[in-house]
């Protein structure tokens, strides 16, 4: 046989490259999430696993039954509706808080020198080394009743009694922006380390003082950092569940928490189920405004 | 700042002090990173509406001179007086001085527009005005059709161009130019060198330039101040530097020369010989020098000065024979390099005046070369 025929058969040598990725988004993204998907249109029952199949064969017939009652709850029922808003609320917050606290840190080790800048970006990297929910749970220790912040600040004497902090929104805040911290930082670096200095100097060269050449310069350069990293930071952050359950307290409200009560507590499969692809709907609708944008930054750099 | 009246009267009780001759004035200018000078007491004056350049080898200091003019670096110690005014303690957005950077930093967010109004818009200046000035600007450098363009998306050239626009927008005293051609092809460099300096003319500014090239120095500047080590050897116009160099280190940096060591043989007043030990004929210069028998002296004297042929010239000085080791063809002319009984390689250039005139001459010809009494320069530093 003709190796060349053999060649035109069997796929490039290159699919074998460029295939692995999608594979991967396939099996981990794909697959569950059309499981996920199918599960929502299905009704609750009382079996194992606890809903009805979509699709039965009866009587020689195929019906397809998709329910639409979890989707319709989740605009109806305000609880869903209030749940989504707060979600995106808290996330908002903490991301632009995330942003403010992270913009002079990435700032700042970016002008490092760079021998002392991986140093510098360790130290931020490296409590994510420990496990996520002991660092969680340390900031309980921290912020509770008797905690190590409120025993400090009544030891100096700034407060007399201790401040309620756990179990408020604003305990979740700061849990939310502590981990996520490293997800802002570093796409803010990566891109604040490529600046020139010189585009700086230009501007001070051409009259500008060094706070009008930073808001000028510096801030519309460093654009797509703070976009990526609002996005690192963001789309986990809608969806979290271990800080607001263990920080936030009850009225934290948080769609993670709706979601775990539906699935664990209601073992209503199907409303958990319907719950995710909406968040996930959400969250799809500012990537792909991003990515969209993006793309038109490179078609512009390429014409 | 003080007020100065546009009609460029100047203020009278300054009027001693500012003259056109040191509009810049660089006094004892000395720069130090960390115990390394990087300019060593430098003093400079810079004529109003000049364009001077600093030249030298990477790491003499001119950059740093050039970033102390900008405001960029702190001198260590010493002045600099811009129009009579001290320079030193203001930042660089104070100064009345704009750069062109090296590959020109402009902003790479902005349209060429917006990059040109950057400096007016500091200024406060009205919409309107800026419009005006941005557009008055465009068209100098003939870049009107790009207005609305990123950076990225020009040509080396038309960045330069943009570049500096942007420096002269807002009329400054004093431009500055940080390797203006170092990021352009050969061709294109000593087109844009030229048109460079027209408008620069034609605005009217002073300007100080660094490079490296000295072919850049000498096509673009008025005066050349040479440095090495932070110090500078020698200011003057392009053809004092070239034709009267006043130490070894400016003969060897600028061209090419043959540089040959002796004694002063004869010191008279209108006529200097000089003995070598590797020359076999005496070196005769036809003026007199500021020097004394005995003195050790170098005699530099330039390609394109010497002749070379296969006949014995008919002077009794300032000849060798040699062999021709290596030819360099540039077309319009040839360099030999002949070597010489004493291990000297000596050379010569010799012009293509008529095609294949070089072939006259080939490797391994026994030839003269030669010069005249006023070809060469003595040097004793």
């Amino acid at each position: 046989m003709n190796i060349d025929v053999l060649k035109k058969l069997l796929p490039h040598p290159r699919w074998a490259v460029i295939s692995v990725p999608y594979l991967w988004l396939l099996l981990f993204f794909a697959i569950p999430f059309l499981i996920v998907l199918k599960i929502s249109f299905s009704t609750l029952a009382i079996a194992m696993p606890p809903y009805t199949p979509i699709i039965e064969f009866v009587d020689a017939a195929v019906t397809m039954k998709l329910n639409l009652t979890n989707y319709l709850a989740l605009v109806t029922d305000s609880q869903y509706v209030q749940a989504y808003a707060s979600s995106i609320k808290i996330a908002a917050i903490s991301t632009l808080l995330a942003l403010l606290i992270s913009y002079p840190i990435a700032y700042v080790i970016a002008r490092l020198p760079p021998a002392s800048r991986n140093i510098a970006l360790m130290l931020v990297i490296l409590p994510s080394w420990t496990s996520f929910l002991i660092r969680v749970y340390a900031w309980v220790g921290i912020l509770k009743e008797r905690g190590f912040l409120n025993n400090l600040l009544m030891s100096i004497g700034l407060i007399d009694a201790p401040l309620k902090i756990i179990n408020t929104p604003i305990a979740a805040y700061i849990g939310i922006v502590y981990c996520y911290l490293p997800f802002m930082v570093l796409p803010l670096y990566t891109n604040l380390v490529k600046h020139d200095h010189r585009l700086l100097e230009a501007a001070y060269d051409l009259g500008a003082k060094p706070w009008k050449a930073f808001l000028r310069i510096t801030l519309p350069l460093s654009k797509a950092g703070i976009i990526a990293g609002c996005m690192l930071v963001m789309i986990p952050a809608v969806g979290e569940f271990v800080i607001p359950e263990m920080l936030g307290g009850p009225d934290t409200i948080m769609i993670g928490r709706v979601l775990w009560s539906e699935f664990f507590n209601n073992r209503d499969w199907p409303a958990a189920s319907a719950v995710a692809v909406v968040m996930l709907i959400l969250l799809m609708i500012p990537i792909l405004i991003f990515n969209r944008v993006q793309q038109r930054e490179m078609e512009g750099r390429l014409t | 700042m003080a007020a100065e009246p546009s009609n460029g009267t100047k203020d009278p009780a300054r009027a001693d002090k500012v003259g056109v001759d040191d509009y810049l004035r660089i006094v004892d200018v000395r720069k130090e990173f960390d115990g390394f000078v990087a300019v060593d007491d430098t003093t400079l004056n810079v004529r109003k509406g000049e364009i001077f350049a600093l030249l030298g080898g990477s790491g003499c200091g001119k950059s740093t001179l050039l970033r102390c003019l900008g405001g960029f670096e702190r001198p260590t110690a010493g002045k600099i007086y811009l129009d009579g005014e001290l320079m030193n303690d203001l930042p660089p957005y104070e100064r009345p001085i704009n750069m062109m950077f090296q590959s020109y930093a402009l902003f790479p967010h902005m349209t060429v527009e917006q990059n040109i109004a950057f400096g007016l818009k500091q200024d406060g200046l009205s919409r309107d005005l800026i419009a005006k000035r941005v557009e008055e600007m465009l068209g100098i450098v003939q870049m009107g059709r790009f207005a609305k363009r990123k950076p990225h998306q020009l040509s080396g050239g038309q960045q330069q161009r943009v570049a500096l626009a942007r420096s002269l927008a807002k009329g400054p005293k004093l431009l500055l130019l940080d390797e203006p051609m170092g990021a352009l092809d050969k061709k294109l460099r000593s087109q844009m060198q030229l048109e460079l300096v027209n408008i620069i003319e034609k605005q009217g500014v002073t300007c100080v330039m660094v490079t490296h090239d000295q072919e850049e120095a000498m096509t673009m500047a008025h005066r050349i101040a040479l440095m090495d080590s932070g110090r500078i050897r020698q200011v003057g116009t392009p053809d004092e530097i070239y034709e009267q160099p006043t130490s070894r280190f400016a003969a060897e940096f600028i061209g090419s020369v043959n540089m040959i060591n002796g004694r002063i043989q004869d010191d008279e007043a209108d006529y200097v010989t000089i003995r070598s030990p590797i020359f076999e004929h005496l070196i005769h210069i036809g003026h007199g020098i500021s020097g004394f028998e005995g003195q050790e002296v170098s005699f530099a004297v330039r390609p394109e000065k010497v002749s070379i042929g296969k006949d014995e010239p008919a002077q009794p000085y300032n000849k060798a024979q040699g062999v021709i080791e290596d030819i360099a063809y540039f077309g319009s002319h040839s360099v030999y390099h002949v070597r010489l009984p004493s291990g000297m390689k000596f050379m010569a250039n010799f012009a293509n005046l008529q095609r294949w005139a070089s072939e006259g001459l080939t490797w391994n010809d026994k030839v003269w070369v030669s010069w005249g009494d006023n070809a060469g320069v003595v040097l004793t530093s």
